[in-house]
């Protein structure tokens, strides 16, 4: 069974718990990353990179406003065009005006969690431009026409087989259960993109506001690809994707990859300034750089700017009990699923109901923030939003009478006493509409056989005739 | 009615109300991630290793002169499967050993070093060569990684569409960390200009790969299948 991400959450979460592939897969998945990561830490000093990674992103946080407009400043003199974008709508509309002024027919496209959060792809094939995803993942959920499931392994949740059958379908190609074949089918369907198309569109992981540079870093080369090989190169980046020296960029480049794969480095790091200058032999003629806000500025005013210091590794989706179980797709229709998804989706959202669920699917175990790059504090972003949402009316109407009952009977020791007899006959009665559904997702301990009040009293009284014994 | 505020100056202005002023200071520069492993081996032996280690080959010449004969090799090997033997390059200028490009011209093979890629004739022949032939700008000891910056002469697809990849590296451009080779950067006031000059600078550590598929590696998808390093002593100190 498919996860349907526009399903209720209740449904999604039931759908990919009923998946069996979708278990073994991720099972597989996520501990051999989850291994990599910690033997990639173990080989240096790792609180060290944990320490000085979280210190140039806080960096970055702090100053955020100072070094974009260096970093706007750089890429200008570095014969870059930059566009501001406050919101999705303006973002995509962006790109689409580049395209449009170049008539651009065809666009090659690396993988970018920024341009799915803003449905770039969708947006640009509406204006009727061909729109092809380039990373080996990314084009094989585009051919299954699915989200992605991870911010790193977007197609954690398909088996061998089902790329198959996909690529069988699709190209015709013989049926095999060897990865190099796919991918061998992948890179010669994608080849001749490359070599067409107009436009190349990244995300970024870094942009240096020092030097006014774009850093992107890949295993396959795809994001080379698009930065080197169409006339016209666009970037989409979030707004806090800034980072104020090379130095740091570089230092996150190896965070990142050691967090993410276990890698020491990424195959490919590009640093990217600007358009090619005359006399070289290649590289785009126009480079643009589009600044997102999409709710950044927002994040920071309502006090979550830890949630900005995340360099996207996906370490705590691997990490998170939660995450291993339903996968990304029961997150519903967000780019960003696992711990760091349940705080920024939310946060994101123009709509402050939306995704209100999501902080709520945490056992609060703290994993996350064990394995976490930046050291952002998880459990306390969840925390905190929990909170928020609670206090803004947000919270399911029947906890927040429980909650209220709670209060009342728990101040009069007569009311509690009684509440406590009434409950040990309601727990057992688990038929109950309102109990039902809240102990569909939970285990509720049971009673003990004697209550406490009374087995103290009788303590109390054997403890008086020991001591008149004495 | 005023114009509508330009998105910019909306967002700066949002940002600049919470982040406030903060005082100017030296930014925080990270320490290195990564040492050496010892000081037995050279920095070229390590370089090879680490690159090996990652899926990528190398081989120690001890001259310059055994490098010439050893690309004509390795060209013949890789070549057979087609007609035509093209080696995307690098020009003759760029390349660190002097002839190297006319004695594979003069040995039949067409070496075809673009001079504007975005002519179709040229990308055409460019993206049917199966080898490409680059220098390197510099090279990392403790992580395999050739660093390639675009520019005149160097072009980005010699490194990028070809199957398989030959890299030239000087041990006088070997360094032992990452860090290392950006602090005499940083020293000798270059950095930003390599970087706004070549408007690419590449870190290539080792061949292309994907675990996309069920976390299987697979190499080659989409950059060279093969990272081929020929490391030579140049005679001349860093």
């Amino acid at each position: 069974m498919q996860v349907d991400v526009s399903a209720p959450f209740d449904t999604r979460v039931r759908q990919a718990l009923g998946d069996e592939h979708l278990r073994v897969a991720l099972d597989r998945a996520t501990s051999r990353l989850s291994t990599r990561r910690a033997e990639a830490m173990a080989a240096i000093d790792g609180p060290q990179l944990r320490d000085d990674a979280r210190a140039v992103r806080q960096e970055a946080i702090d100053r955020l406003p100072t070094l974009l407009e260096e970093l706007e400043q750089n890429l200008t003199d570095n014969g870059c065009q930059v566009h501001w974008a406050q919101d999705a709508a303006e973002a995509t509309r962006t790109v689409r005006e580049i395209a449009e002024r170049a008539r651009v027919k065809r666009i090659v496209k690396s993988k970018s969690m920024v341009t799915e959060e803003i449905r770039l792809t969708a947006s640009l094939e509406r204006a009727g431009l061909t729109v092809t995803e380039t990373d080996l993942g990314e084009y094989i959920i585009q051919l299954a026409d699915e989200p992605p499931s991870h911010i790193i392994a977007p197609v954690i949740h398909k088996r061998v087989e089902d790329v198959s059958e996909l690529f069988h379908n699709t190209f015709g190609t013989a049926p095999t259960l060897d990865p190099s074949d796919l991918c061998a089918t992948a890179r010669s369907q994608l080849r001749g993109r490359f070599l067409d198309a107009d436009m190349g569109i990244s995300g970024c992981n870094f942009a240096i506001s020092e030097t006014g540079t774009i850093c992107l870093i890949t295993n396959e080369g795809n994001g080379r690809m698009v930065s080197s090989l169409p006339r016209l190169y666009v970037v989409v980046l979030g707004i806090e994707k800034v980072v104020p020296t090379v130095e740091g960029a570089i230092l996150l480049w190896q965070a990142a990859a050691r967090n993410a794969t276990g890698q020491n480095v990424s195959v490919y790091f590009s640093m990217n300034s600007g358009p090619r200058k005359k006399g070289h032999p290649d590289g785009p003629d126009e480079m643009h750089v589009v600044l997102l806000d999409n709710g950044r500025s927002r994040v920071l005013e309502r006090g979550y700017g830890e949630a900005l210091l995340c360099i996207r590794c996906g370490a705590c989706l691997n990490a998170c009990p939660v995450y291993r179980h339903i996968g990304g797709h029961a997150y519903g229709q967000t780019a960003y699923n696992g711990p760091i998804g349940a705080v920024i989706t939310p946060l994101l959202a123009d709509d402050a109901s939306a995704a209100k669920e999501l902080p709520f699917a945490s056992s609060l175990c703290g994993a996350c923030r064990d394995v976490c790059p930046v050291k952002i504090n998880l459990p306390r972003l969840l925390l905190d939003l929990r909170r928020d949402m609670a206090e803004s009316g947000h919270a399911p109407v029947t906890e927040r009478a429980a909650m209220r009952s709670f209060a009342r009977v728990m101040q009069s020791a007569r009311a509690r006493d009684r509440a406590v007899s009434a409950a040990r006959w309601l727990t057992r009665m688990k038929l109950l509409p309102p109990i039902r559904t809240w102990m569909r997702s939970r285990v509720f301990p049971g009673f003990a056989r004697e209550r406490f009040r009374r087995l103290w009293s009788s303590r109390a009284r054997r403890a008086g005739k020991s001591s008149d014994a004495s | 009615m005023p114009p509508e505020p330009r998105s910019r100056d909306v967002i700066l202005q949002r940002l600049r109300r919470v982040t406030g002023a903060v005082r100017p200071q030296a930014p925080f520069l990270p320490r290195p991630v990564m040492r050496l492993a010892g000081e037995s081996q050279s920095l070229a032996q390590q370089f090879g290793e680490n690159l090996a280690a990652v899926n990528g080959g190398y081989e120690l010449l001890d001259r310059r002169d055994a490098v010439t004969a050893r690309v004509m090799q390795l060209v013949t090997q890789w070549n057979d499967e087609t007609a035509e033997r093209t080696v995307l390059s690098w020009s003759a200028d760029e390349l660190p050993v002097p002839g190297l490009s006319q004695t594979l011209e003069r040995s039949g093979v067409t070496v075809c070093a673009p001079i504007d890629d975005h002519d179709g004739d040229i990308r055409a022949r460019a993206a049917r060569a199966t080898v490409g032939l680059t220098g390197v700008d510099a090279a990392i000891a403790t992580t395999g990684t050739v660093i390639l910056a675009s520019g005149p002469g160097k072009a980005r697809v010699a490194s990028l569409l070809p199957l398989r990849h030959i890299v030239l590296v000087p041990t006088s451009k070997i360094y032992p960390t990452v860090e290392a080779w950006v602090r005499e950067r940083r020293a000798a006031n270059s950095l930003r200009t390599l970087l706004s000059e070549s408007k690419q600078v590449v870190f290539v550590t080792g061949p292309s790969k994907s675990a996309d598929i069920e976390l299987t590696l697979t190499l080659g998808v989409h950059g060279p299948r093969a990272v081929h390093a020929l490391i030579f002593d140049d005679g001349s100190p860093r």
